[in-house]
């Protein structure tokens, strides 16, 4: 075997080698090129890189203000003090949350739930720990933050209601969305992703009762966005400033409310007693007053309610979450005899038709009482709503018969749909005898004709509904509808109401002169209601309240009538005393009026759940509200602008 | 064989001044890039990591101009074998009480220092075949049983590496003794043979022996999965970076994919990517440059070294530096999947630098040798 010379063979393999090596790095490098290349003409890389550090951050909208028809803001947003945490920048979250809480004296309880929600959030956004610290507080917070590392303290708008209880019905409130809600908005091909990015912010708030949540689309604004530089975390390094757009406020709603009645109306209902009421301006159905008792602090849910006041407000008897005045529905009682009477009056029934009450009235084998077990001897139309005398509705609904009342009923508004711009209104239900025969199975009988005559049975209305009835009463048949928001884009003045056909003037005003003599006539049932103790000027009509120097002066005088509805079988609470009655089984007590008498205006409808007699009851509540409503006389003042009251608002803001 | 003096330098100071310092330059400048990259990847603060990469280099660097100067080729021709067996000794102590981290078991804890002996086995493959072949018969080396024992050699630490899993480490080493081999002089038909063989042994290595996120990387590399924020998240990320760097890049301290932590283990595995990032298409050149530089010194010492030793020696130094440079490059623009090689010198951490200081050191110390031939007995 030759000698192999070991270094020649080295030597040329290593160049070989040396070669090989060269190309390799060589491909590197073309590798390299050829990437950049590639992104010369596509982008792709570029645009991947920016896609990495741009992050588009929403600016949550304030949302729009809510004015009184006077100006008074009565929903707007304040600056709230909060605390946050940023979960990507803290090592342990129990640990630093805990100490917050010590810094702001709260509970453990509280720590444990603020963990909880904040895991649940977002790591890189500030996530609220606390809302709604006192300046103090805050100052306690900031002074401690260096040693608080992921904590930040910053001031955010928040929705404020400074009225609190006055308007948590007709306004409702505002809440953090829900993963319900951005679900439905991923669902919805019109809001998608950007609106569901949008709720996802926890600035955000979106209306969930009343106008809040009907009027969501013209309060929540236009939300701006801020382009910042984020690292891999998705934590914030800088912002482009050039790329900022600023978020838009909503705009602003002007109610049809006075916030000054609204007041006095939440004010005579008692710390016990629930119920609604309503005052309507009768030409053009402006809401002057829509308030509901109990009421509650809608401030509560707009950072969260906490679950057990939660619970205590949800589980109370009396509803305090429910807009009685729209969502409440009860059998009118007493207060449907005006119906009926316009019925009776349609079927030929004569003025001088009386009938004589003894106290019942004996029907297909059984006697209808008469709430005045002594009866009221002869009664014609005009004392029997004076007197609220049921045996002589029991045969007016006879002679009307039940068709041609529910058809009046209707006329008046009850039983109608009426579109607020609040969710949750309730149509209330007459039912008549067609009906009857669809959704009972049964044929209509002439006792269920006898009840309909003093409104009780299957039917049920709103307040709202009652105070329509009164309004078309008193502007001489007019289908007035009401409506609660004045002025907001999109929402036009409404039409003027016109005259409802086949309603008498004659017929309607034998039925006033009852309505009349209810409030202004001895033994009118509402006597308490309509002494109002006014008298308004000889020369400008404007009315004062009454003095000895003005006792010369014509008085300022209410129609109306009362209502006691049975909430269970007639005649069950029949001769026990008030007091041992169960508060859920007492009557519900009503009260609609429309005034002044000289010119009416106004119409009011108030009810009071469980309250007993309407006239002792549910009168002197709407006395307290017509009295004040007719002093002010709101429809004579010139309603605030939206066009002034928002630039006032933007020049502060 | 042993080694015999030639006219070499005998005093220090000729010593110290007949060092290559052409590549103790080239490491330098590398090491300063390090250190440069280092301050970026702090976001332009002096912080611990630049300092200590700097530190570390230069004491490592002493340690190496130290070494190159007083030990001659013969001390680490005398303790290549017992390097060897004390390197395949450890990796078995790392199998039976190795320290676990990440997954691997890579790591022995002696007292306060953790060491991978992994790396003591990249010189020592390099330094026990070198001289096994320095002592075979020329004649016997391309005898198919004259390969068995470098062959067993390279499968022992490999396989036991694989195990621990270190693939990237694995890999290295077949590669580093494969080019000791080939240049050693090994027969073309078993170079063909090895391929085919290699092949093979690839696609039993992927189906048998490969862990799930191993196999995972190889799947995403050839296309088979597709995984951007898993597997693919690393190289997509440092492929943007590279992609969007344009010639001159985005300027020191500006990469946005490495500035805002876009671009994963940026000071470590992908620390070429921020180069590339920052200073562009020319910075990655030049970086690979100064590299190939480096290998083709060594080269150059390997080709004027008169021993076999020396030459395989320093051939196989340049060879494991090559191994490192393209494997951890190809691996950050997704030419080999992401197997978790440093680039030596400047990705942080010590133990890469090291390997490649202490083979320099013997290159240097071959280099100032040179004239050293070998000479048949027993040592010397």
């Amino acid at each position: 075997m030759p000698k192999r010379d070991v270094s020649a063979i080295f030597n040329r393999r290593a160049a070989l080698m040396s070669f090989v090596g060269a190309g390799v790095m060589g491909a590197i490098l073309v590798r390299m090129g050829q990437l950049q290349a590639t992104n010369l003409f596509s982008r792709e890389y570029s645009a991947a890189a920016d896609d990495n550090r741009f992050d588009t951050r929403i600016i949550a909208p304030p949302r729009g203000i809510i004015y009184d028809r006077f100006g008074t803001v009565l929903a707007q947003t304040s600056r709230d003090y909060q605390v946050a945490v940023v979960q990507q920048d803290v090592e342990d979250l129990e640990e630093v949350v805990g100490r917050v809480g010590q810094i702001l004296g709260l509970s453990a309880e509280w720590a444990r739930r603020a963990v909880i929600r904040v895991r649940g959030g977002s790591r890189y956004e500030p996530q609220p720990l606390q809302e709604g610290l006192t300046w103090d507080e805050f100052n306690r917070i900031n002074v401690r933050l260096p040693e608080l590392t992921g904590i930040v303290a910053h001031a955010a708008d928040v929705r404020a209601y400074p009225y609190r209880t006055v308007y948590a019905h007709p306004i409702g409130y505002v809440q953090k969305p829900t993963q319900r809600d951005v679900e439905r908005a991923l669902e919805d091909p019109a809001q998608g992703e950007s609106r569901a990015m949008y709720l996802r912010n926890p600035m955000v708030r979106v209306g969930k009762a009343g106008l809040e949540a009907g009027l969501e689309q013209t309060l929540h604004g236009e939300a701006g966005w801020r382009k910042v530089v984020v690292n891999a975390r998705g934590v914030e390094q800088g912002e482009d400033e050039n790329e900022r757009r600023p978020p838009v406020r909503g705009s602003g709603v002007v109610l049809t409310i006075d916030h000054e009645l609204q007041r006095v109306a939440m004010e005579n209902f008692g710390a016990d007693q629930s119920g609604a009421a309503v005052v309507m301006d009768i030409y053009t159905g402006d809401l002057l007053v829509m308030a509901s008792a109990p009421g509650f602090d809608p401030n509560l849910f707009v950072n969260g309610i906490a679950r057990e006041p939660f619970r205590v407000l949800n589980e109370d008897e009396k509803k305090p979450l429910f807009n009685k005045g729209v969502t409440g529905v009860y059998a009118p009682g007493s207060t449907f005899k005006m119906i009926v009477g316009i019925a009776a009056k349609q079927a030929g029934v004569e003025d001088t038709w009386a009938v004589s009450c003894s106290g019942g009235y004996f029907f297909g084998g059984r006697t209808f009482h008469c709430w005045r077990a002594g009866g009221h001897g002869r009664m014609n139309l005009h004392d029997a709503i004076k007197h609220s005398c049921d045996v002589y509705f029991y045969q007016a609904a006879l002679r009307a018969g039940p068709e041609r009342i529910a058809a009046v009923a209707r006329q008046f508004g009850l039983g109608e749909h009426f579109d607020l711009g609040v969710p949750n209104v309730r149509d209330g239900l007459i039912p008549d005898p067609t009906w009857w025969r669809e959704n009972r199975n049964e044929g209509w009988t002439g006792g269920l004709t006898l009840n309909y005559g003093i409104g009780q049975g299957a039917m049920g209305v709103t307040p709202l509904q009652l105070a329509v009835m009164s309004a078309r009463l008193g502007n001489n048949g007019h289908a007035v509808a009401p409506r609660l928001v004045r002025e907001a884009p999109g929402v036009t003045d409404p039409p003027q109401p016109v005259h409802m056909s086949g309603i008498a003037s004659e017929h309607l005003a034998r039925v006033r002169d009852g309505m009349f003599g209810v409030c202004n006539e001895p033994g009118g049932t509402g006597m308490r209601a309509g002494n109002l103790e006014l008298v308004r000027h000889p020369e400008t009509g404007v009315a004062v309240p009454l003095t000895p120097e003005n006792r010369a002066w014509a008085p300022v005088q209410i129609a109306g009538k009362t209502g006691t509805a049975q909430v269970r079988a007639l005649g069950a609470n029949r001769g026990r005393h008030f007091s041992t009655i169960e508060w859920r089984f007492r009557d519900n007590a009503l009260f609609c009026c429309f005034g002044p008498w000289h010119e009416p205006r106004y119409a009011c409808a108030v009810v009071v759940e469980h309250g007993g007699a309407g006239s002792a009851v549910a009168g002197p509540i709407a006395r307290a509200i017509m009295r004040e409503t007719l002093l002010r006389d709101p429809a004579r003042r010139a309603p605030a602008r939206l066009a002034s009251l928002e630039s006032t608002t933007r020049s502060r803001a | 064989m042993t080694l015999a003096a030639g006219s070499n330098p005998n005093t220090l100071a000729e010593r110290v001044s007949r060092l290559n310092w052409g590549i103790i330059t080239v490491m330098v400048a590398l090491a300063l890039i390090g250190v440069l990259m280092h301050f970026s990847v702090s976001s332009g603060a002096w912080t611990d990591m630049p300092l200590t990469h700097g530190i570390r280099f230069a004491v490592v660097m002493m340690m190496v101009l130290i070494a190159a100067t007083i030990l001659d080729p013969r001390f680490w021709l005398a303790i290549a074998y017992p390097l060897y067996a004390g390197a395949l000794l450890l990796l078995i102590l790392v199998e039976v009480a190795g320290e676990t981290r990440m997954g691997a078991t890579r790591w022995l804890a002696l007292g306060p220092v953790s060491l991978q002996p992994s790396e003591f086995m990249k010189i020592g493959i390099v330094l026990a075949l070198a001289r096994y072949y320095h002592q075979l018969d020329p004649r016997r080396t391309g005898a198919l049983l004259s390969i068995l024992p470098p062959f067993l050699m390279i499968i022992a630490p490999v396989a036991l590496i694989m195990h621990q899993p270190d693939l990237g480490t694995a890999l290295l080493i077949v590669f580093a003794g494969i080019a000791v081999m080939f240049l050693a002089g090994l027969s073309w038909w078993i170079v063909g043979g090895g391929v085919v063989l290699g092949a093979a042994g690839a696609f039993f290595a992927y189906n048998y022996v490969l862990h799930g996120y191993q196999r995972d990387r190889v799947n995403v590399f050839l296309g088979l999965a597709d995984d951007p924020l898993g597997a693919g998240y690393h190289v997509l990320q440092s492929k943007i970076a590279i992609g969007s760097a344009g010639l001159f890049g985005r300027g020191y301290l500006q990469g946005t994919q490495s500035q805002l932590d876009f671009l994963p283990e940026k000071h470590t595995d992908f620390i070429f990517t921020m180069i590339v990032e920052e200073f562009g298409l020319l910075g990655g050149a030049l970086v690979l440059g100064l590299f190939t530089a480096l290998m083709a010194l060594a080269v150059q010492v390997a080709l004027r070294a008169r021993s076999l030793f020396g030459k395989l020696a320093a051939a196989g130094v340049a060879a494991t530096l090559a191994c490192y440079v393209f494997i951890n490059t190809a691996m950050v623009i997704g030419l080999v999947p992401v197997v978790g090689i440093p680039l030596p010198m400047i990705s942080f951490g010590g133990t890469a630098m090291l390997t490649i200081m202490v083979g320099f050191a013997i290159v240097l110390s071959i280099d100032l040798h040179r004239d050293q031939h070998g000479t048949r007995g027993i040592l010397w």
